[in-house]
C-alpha cells in the first residue's frame, strides 16, 4: 500500500520537471559544445596562414557557450530545485494536516522526537531525491548518451565494447552496495531520533533531574547513545565511502583496455592517433556521470528510505473518523445519555469502564468522583470520542456520538484536562486558541469566569504576556484557571471539568463554581473531582470504582447511604467542620 | 566572529593531528597519482605511437597500462582510507560536542534555560552538530586538496609562460569580487533559513505534544494557518538560497570561458609572430580548465561552510555560557542537614522588579514540619524554587544548619532536598527506573519506599511489576498514579529535608489518607516542608505560615493561629 501524496505532488506539477528536463539537456548539448570549438580553433591555429576573423568568430562563440550555459542552468535549476523546494513545503503541510487527523492511540505509541525526525530529515531527504537527485540522473544521462554515441559512431566498435565491459559489475556494485548503505543509512535515522528523544524528554524532565541531582548519570546515559550514534554513522561511511573508489577502479579498467589494446590498434594501423585521443576524451566525458551515480544511490537510498518512512505514517488511518458528512442537530443543546457503556483500552483485557448508565438532561450538572485510575478519565475521553466507542452507548441530543461530525462534537465541548498543557503564546492566544472569532471581551470575560483576570493584570504585559514553553512563569493553577478560561470562552453546550480545580484553593474553587453556575446557567456540566466541596451541588454524582459506578444519587441521597461517598465527605468535611467546631468553642 | 568560530572548530581537531597528517598525505598522494596519470598516457602516445620507439620488458605498452591501473588502485585505496580517517575525526569530534552540549543543558539553572525553547536545543544537538561534522568530512580536506592542487597548477603554469599565465590570472580579482558578493547574501540566507528550520521543529515538537488539545479544541485549521505562514517565509528562503546558489557555480564558469577567450586571441598573435608553440598554448587551455575546478570546488565548499559557520557560532554561544553553568564542585560540602531552615529578609523576582516575595523571614527548626498557605500564586511555590537554588535570591539570604545556601556544594543541597513537584515528570523506562533513577539503591530500600507511599498496591496490580514500561512522560498512568510514583521516589532517596508542593492535589481521598500516614512517618526525622490548600492536611503542622501576595502575614500553630481570628481563622470558616 503506498500513500498518494506524492504522486498527488506531481500530478500537479508535473510539468516544471518536463520543462526544467527539457532545459537541462540544452544545458549539456551546450557543454558539449565548448571542446568541439577548441578544437577548430586550434584546427586553425595549425594552418600555415591563420584566418584571425574566423578564429575570432568562433573565441565569441566560446563565450556565448558559456552565456547560454549561464542561463539554461538557471533554468533547470529554478524549475528542478526550486520544484523540488515546493514540495518539501507541500509535504510539511500536509505532514502537519495529516498528524492532526491521527487519534490518541496513534500518539500513545509514538515519541514526538520520532515524529519531528518525519517532519525535517525525512522530508529534507525526499527533497533531495527530487530536486538534486532528478537533477544528476537527467544530466548524467544526457552526457552518457552524448558520449557513448560518439564513441560508438566514430571509433572501433570491439574496442568500445571491450572498454564498457565493466559497467555491468559497476552496476551490480551499485545496487549491491546500495541495499547495505539503505539499511546502515536507517540505523543512523534511528539513532538521531533517539538523540533528539532524550535531549527532548531530558529537558521536559530537567527539575526532576536537578532535584535529585542526576545530571552526571543523565550524562552517563546519554553517552551510551551518542556513541552508538558515532559507531552506526561510521558504519554508513565504511560502505558509502567503499562505492566511488570501486566505480573509479573499474573505470581504471577500461582506460587500460583502451590504452593497452587501443595503442595496438593504432599500431596495427586500425585506428588513427587522433581517435585514439578522441576515445580517451569520451571515456572520461562518460566517467563523470558514472561516478556520480554512487551519489545518486546516496542521494536515492535515503529518500527511499525517508519516502517508506514517510509512508507508513501518511498510511495510518486514525481509528476515530467522521462517518457522516452532516451532524443530525444543528446545535447541540447538551443532553447526555450513557446506555449500558463498557470499554477496554486497545490491547487491554481489563475493563476500564464497565456497565455505565447515565442520564443527564441538558442543562444539569453531573458530578463523578472516585479513586485515582477508577475509570473517571477514561468516560471523558470517550464523551470526547477520543477512543472509539460502540454505537449506541453514549447519544448526546438524543443521537449517538458517532453520529456526529467530530467538529461539531467536540465543539459543543468544552474540556479541561488534568493535564495542564499551554502553548509557548500570549495568554490571550492561549485563551482564544488561536480562533480570531473571539473579541478582547469575550477574553476577558472567560478569564473573569474562570478567576484569573487579576493575576493576569498582575502581569507586566496583561493579556500580551508570553507563556514560556514549559509555562514555567506560571503556577499550577494559574495554569489551570487559564485552562479553564480557554474552554469557557466557546461558551461551550457541555462543560467538562476533569480534576481541573485541583491546584487552585478551596476559596478560588468555589468562586468558579459559583460564576460558572451564574454564566453558565442552563448549561450542561461534568465536573470530575476529588474534593467533594467540588461537586456537592451536582444535580447528580456518580462515585466510580475499577470501572463500575457503584453509588450514585445526589449530595444528600449519597450521604444518606452511608457508603463510599459518605465515607469521603466525612473524611474531608466533618473533620474540618468539627474542628472548626472546637476551635470555636475553646 | 565567524572566523573566529571556525578557528575554534579546527582546535578541536588538534588531538587527531596524526590522522589528519595520514590523511593529508594520502590527499597528495592521490594528487600525485592523479597527475602521474595524463602523463603516463603522454608517453605512450609520444614514443610508442608517434615515434614509435622499440617496446622492451618494462618500457612497454603493456607495462605503462599496468601502470596505469596500479595509479587507479592507489588512487582509490587511499581516497577510501581517508574518508574513512577524517569521519572518523570528524565524528569523535562532534560526539564530543554532542556530549558537551548535553552536559551544559544539564548544568544550566533554570533561568537560563528557560531563555531556549527545547527544540532549538535538541538544534543545537543534531542538526548543528552534523553541520561540523561536515566540516571534517568534507570541507577541510578538500579544501587542503583544491589549494595544494592550486598552487601545483599555478607553479607548473608560471614555469611554462609567465606571460600567459599572468593574462590567465586577470580574471581572478572579479571572480574575487563576485564571490565576496554573492556569499555576503548568502550568509544573511543562511542565518535565516537556520532559525525557520529551528522554528518548525519547534513548532512541531509543541504541536505534537499538544495535538490532543487542538484536536479537542477543533484548532486544526488555526495552527495549519500559523504553520504555512512559516512554511511559506521558509519557501522563500529556501527559493533565494536556489538562485544564490544557481548564479555563483555558473558565473564563474563564464569566467572561466573568458580567460580562455583571452588566452588565445593573445597567443594568436603570438603564434602568427613565431614566438609561442601551439603546444604550450594547448596547454594553457587546459590548465585554466583545470585552474577554475578548485576554484569552482572552493565555491560549492562555501555553502557546506557557511552552514557550518553558522552552527558553530551557535553551538559556541551555548558552550560559552560557562560562567553561567551551575556549580558542582565548589561549596561546603555537607553530607547531611539537621535541617534548620532559614529565610532572613529575602526578596524575589523572575524579572526585574516584580517582586514575587517581599522581605520574607522565617525560621523552621530541625525536625519540624511546617506548611505553607496561600492563595495561587502568592509566592509558595516560588519558596521551594529559591531552597533548591534553582534561582538566586536578589535581597537577603537563605540558611540551613546556619549555613547561606549559595555557600553549601550545590550537589549536596539538592542531594539533600527532595520536593515532590506539581507536576509529576515521569522518564521513559520501567518503574523502578523512575523510582532509582538510575541510583544504586538497594532492592530493599526500593520496596520499602513503595510501602510508605502506597505505590505498592497499584505496581503489584501491573503485569510486569516493577519492571512495567513507562512509555512518554508516562501516559498511561493516571494522574494520581503518577504522584504515588513521585512519592516512592522521594522516599527512596531517603533526603534530609522533605518538600511537598501541592502534592497531594491529584490524589483521591482514600489514597490520601494512606499518604497522610506515610508522610507522618517519613516527616518524623526529616525537616518537611508542605503546601497543599486543603486545612486539613495542614492541621498537624508544628508551625503554618500564611502567605498573601508575596508577604508573610501570619505564622504560627494551628491552635495558635485559630486563636490569633485572622485569615487563617476565615479561612477555616469558609470551608
Amino acid at each position: 500500500m503506498k500513500s498518494k501524496i506524492i504522486s498527488e505532488f506531481l500530478k500537479k506539477y508535473w510539468y516544471n520537471y518536463v520543462i526544467g528536463a527539457a532545459f537541462l539537456i540544452l544545458s549539456s548539448y551546450i557543454q558539449t559544445l565548448s571542446p568541439k570549438y577548441i578544437g577548430t580553433i586550434f584546427d586553425l591555429l595549425k594552418e600555415p596562414v591563420i584566418d584571425s576573423r574566423l578564429i575570432l568568430h568562433y573565441i565569441i562563440l566560446l563565450v556565448l557557450v558559456a552565456l547560454g550555459l549561464f542561463v539554461t542552468r538557471f533554468i533547470w535549476r529554478y524549475f528542478i530545485m526550486g520544484n523540488a523546494r515546493n514540495m518539501e513545503c507541500f509535504l510539511r503541510q500536509r505532514l502537519l494536516e495529516h498528524l492532526q487527523r491521527l487519534d490518541v492511540t496513534f500518539y500513545n505509541n509514538r515519541k514526538t522526537g520520532d515524529l519531528m525526525a518525519y517532519a525535517v530529515n525525512d522530508i529534507g531527504a525526499v527533497r533531495q531525491s527530487f530536486g538534486p537527485g532528478v537533477a544528476l540522473v537527467l544530466n548524467g544521462l544526457g552526457l552518457g548518451l552524448l558520449s557513448v554515441f560518439s564513441m560508438a559512431n566514430s571509433v572501433h566498435p570491439r574496442l568500445t565494447a571491450l572498454a564498457l565491459l565493466p559497467i555491468p559489475f559497476i552496476i551490480a556494485i551499485i545496487v549491491w552496495l546500495g541495499r547495505i548503505i539503505q539499511k546502515r543509512f536507517r540505523a543512523v535515522q534511528k539513532n538521531f531520533a533517539s538523540i533528539s528523544d532524550r535531549i527532548n524528554e531530558n529537558i521536559s524532565g530537567i527539575r526532576v533531574i536537578k532535584t535529585y541531582v542526576q545530571e552526571d548519570r543523565e550524562v552517563d546515559r546519554f553517552d551510551l547513545l551518542n556513541s552508538k550514534m558515532m559507531k552506526s554513522n561510521l558504519d554508513l561511511v565504511r560502505v558509502s565511502s567503499l562505492l566511488s573508489p570501486l566505480i573509479q577502479t573499474l573505470f581504471g579498467i577500461s582506460f587500460m583496455v583502451n590504452l593497452i589494446y587501443g595503442s595496438t590498434l593504432v599500431i596495427d594501423g586500425a585506428i588513427s592517433l587522433g581517435s585514439f585521443v578522441e576515445f580517451n576524451g569520451y571515456l572520461g566525458m562518460i566517467m563523470r556521470p558514472v561516478i556520480s551515480i554512487g551519489r545518486i544511490i546516496n542521494v536515492f537510498q535515503r529518500g527511499l528510505a525517508s519516502y517508506k518512512r514517510l509512508n507508513e505514517i501518511f498510511m495510518e488511518r486514525p481509528a476515530i473518523a467522521d462517518t457522516v458528512d452532516k451532524s443530525p442537530v444543528e446545535k447541540i443543546q447538551g443532553s447526555l445519555e450513557i446506555k449500558g457503556l463498557s470499554f477496554r483500552y486497545p490491547g487491554y483485557d481489563e475493563y476500564a469502564l464497565k456497565d455505565i448508565n447515565v442520564s443527564l438532561p441538558e442543562g444539569k450538572v453531573l458530578g463523578i468522583i472516585g479513586p485515582t485510575g477508577s475509570g473517571k478519565t477514561t468516560l471523558v475521553n470517550l464523551l470526547l470520542r477520543l477512543y472509539k466507542v460502540d454505537d449506541g452507548k453514549i447519544l448526546i441530543d438524543g443521537h449517538d456520538i458517532n453520529e456526529y461530525r467530530l467538529e461539531d462534537l467536540r465543539e459543543a465541548i468544552g474540556y479541561v484536562p488534568q493535564d495542564n498543557f499551554l502553548f509557548s503564546a500570549t495568554i490571550s492566544d492561549n485563551i482564544r486558541f488561536f480562533d480570531d472569532r473571539f473579541t478582547e471581551d469575550d477574553i476577558e470575560n472567560a478569564s473573569r469566569i474562570s478567576m484569573i483576570y487579576d493575576s493576569i493584570m498582575d502581569f507586566p504585559d496583561k493579556f500580551e504576556t508570553v507563556i514560556g514553553e514549559r509555562g514555567v512563569n506560571l503556577s499550577g493553577g494559574q495554569k489551570q484557571r487559564i485552562s479553564i478560561a480557554r474552554a469557557l470562552i466557546k461558551n461551550p453546550a457541555i462543560t467538562i471539568l476533569d480534576d481541573a480545580l485541583s491546584a487552585v484553593d478551596t476559596q478560588t474553587e468555589e468562586d468558579i463554581l459559583k460564576n460558572l453556575k451564574q454564566d453558565m446557567r442552563g448549561r450542561t456540566c461534568i465536573i470530575i473531582a476529588h474534593r467533594i466541596s467540588a461537586l456537592k451541588h451536582a444535580d447528580e454524582i456518580i462515585v466510580l470504582d475499577h470501572g463500575r459506578i457503584i453509588e450514585r444519587g445526589t449530595h444528600k441521597s449519597l450521604l444518606e447511604q452511608k457508603g463510599y461517598y459518605y465515607e469521603l465527605y466525612r473524611d474531608q468535611y466533618q473533620k474540618e467542620q468539627r474542628e472548626r467546631m472546637e476551635n470555636e468553642a475553646s | 566572529m565567524k572566523r573566529h568560530s571556525l578557528l575554534r572548530v579546527m582546535k578541536m581537531s588538534l588531538p587527531y593531528w596524526k590522522i589528519i597528517l595520514m590523511s593529508a598525505l594520502c590527499v597528495l598522494a592521490v594528487n600525485g597519482a592523479e597527475l602521474a596519470k595524463p602523463y603516463v598516457l603522454k608517453v605512450v602516445i609520444d614514443d610508442f605511437l608517434k615515434y614509435r620507439k622499440p617496446q622492451a620488458g618494462l618500457y612497454s605498452i603493456t607495462a605503462m597500462g599496468i601502470a596505469y591501473m596500479l595509479l587507479v588502485l592507489i588512487s582509490s585505496t587511499l581516497t577510501y582510507i581517508q574518508e574513512n580517517s577524517m569521519n572518523y575525526v570528524g565524528q569523535s569530534i562532534v560526539t564530543n560536542v554532542r556530549r558537551k552540549i548535553f552536559s551544559h543543558i544539564q548544568r544550566f539553572p533554570l533561568p537560563v534555560l528557560d531563555r531556549f525553547t527545547t527544540g532549538r536545543l535538541i538544534t543545537r544537538a543534531t542538526n548543528d552538530v552534523e553541520a561540523i561534522s561536515e566540516l571534517f568530512t568534507d570541507v577541510f580536506i578538500n579544501l587542503f586538496k583544491d589549494v595544494f592542487l592550486l598552487i601545483g597548477i599555478v607553479f607548473v603554469m608560471l614555469r611554462m609562460n609567465v606571460t600567459l599565465a599572468l593574462i590567465g590570472f586577470t580574471v581572478i580579482p572579479f571572480i574575487v569580487l563576485l564571490t565576496n558578493v554573492v556569499k555576503k547574501k548568502m550568509k544573511a540566507n543562511f542565518v535565516v533559513i537556520k532559525s525557520l528550520t529551528g522554528r518548525i521543529n519547534g513548532f512541531f515538537a509543541e504541536n505534537i505534544s499538544g495535538m490532543k488539545l487542538v484536536q479537542i479544541f477543533n484548532m486544526q485549521r488555526e495552527k495549519q494557518r500559523e504553520f504555512k505562514e512559516l512554511n511559506d517565509e521558509y519557501y522563500k528562503a529556501a527559493l533565494t538560497r536556489m538562485t544564490l546558489n544557481s548564479v555563483l557555480r555558473p558565473a564563474i564558469e563564464i569566467f572561466n570561458s573568458l580567460a580562455i577567450a583571452i588566452l588565445i586571441w593573445y597567443g594568436m598573435g603570438r603564434i602568427m609572430g613565431q614566438t609561442l608553440d601551439l603546444g604550450v598554448l594547448y596547454a594553457f587551455t587546459e590548465y585554466i580548465k583545470q585552474f577554475f575546478e578548485p576554484i569552482n570546488d572552493l565555491a560549492e565548499k562555501y555553502n557546506t561552510i557557511q552552514s557550518a559557520v553558522v552552527s558553530a557560532d551557535r553551538i559556541f554561544e551555548l558552550l560559552d555560557k560557562e560562567e553561567e553553568l551551575e556549580d558542582y564542585d565548589s561549596g561546603i560540602r555537607v553530607d547531611r542537614f539537621r535541617g534548620d531552615i532559614e529565610f532572613r529578609n529575602v526578596w524575589f523576582a523572575y524579572n526585574d522588579e516584580d517582586w514575587v516575595l517581599k522581605d520574607v523571614s522565617f525560621r523552621i527548626r530541625s525536625g519540624q514540619t511546617a506548611a505553607f498557605v496561600g492563595a495561587t500564586g502568592s509566592g509558595k511555590t516560588t519558596i521551594i524554587n529559591l531552597l533548591s537554588r534553582f534561582y538566586r535570591v536578589q535581597k537577603g539570604e537563605i540558611l540551613i544548619d546556619g549555613i547561606n545556601i549559595n555557600d553549601i556544594n550545590l550537589r549536596d543541597l539538592r542531594r539533600n532536598i527532595a520536593v515532590v513537584l506539581q507536576d509529576v515528570f515521569l522518564f521513559s523506562g520501567s518503574i523502578r527506573d523512575n523510582i532509582t533513577l538510575n541510583s544504586d539503591i538497594s532492592e530493599d530500600r526500593v520496596e520499602a519506599a513503595l510501602k510508605l507511599s502506597c505505590a505498592e498496591a497499584f505496581i503489584y496490580e501491573l503485569p510486569d511489576k516493577m519492571d512495567q514500561p513507562v512509555t512518554e512522560r508516562g501516559s498511561t498512568f493516571s494522574a494520581g498514579q503518577r504522584q504515588l510514583l513521585a512519592f516512592a521516589r522521594t522516599i527512596a532517596h531517603d533526603p534530609s529535608i522533605f518538600v511537598l508542593d501541592e502534592a497531594t492535589a491529584n490524589i483521591d481521598t482514600k489514597t490520601e489518607g494512606l499518604i497522610q500516614r506515610s508522610i507522618a512517618n517519613v516527616s518524623k526525622d526529616r525537616t518537611t516542608l508542605i503546601i497543599a490548600h486543603r486545612l486539613s492536611t495542614i492541621r498537624n503542622a508544628d508551625v503554618i505560615f500564611i502567605i498573601r501576595k508575596g508577604r508573610i502575614i501570619e505564622s504560627g500553630s494551628h491552635d495558635e493561629l485559630m486563636a490569633l481570628g485572622g485569615y487563617y481563622y476565615q479561612l477555616n470558616a469558609v470551608s
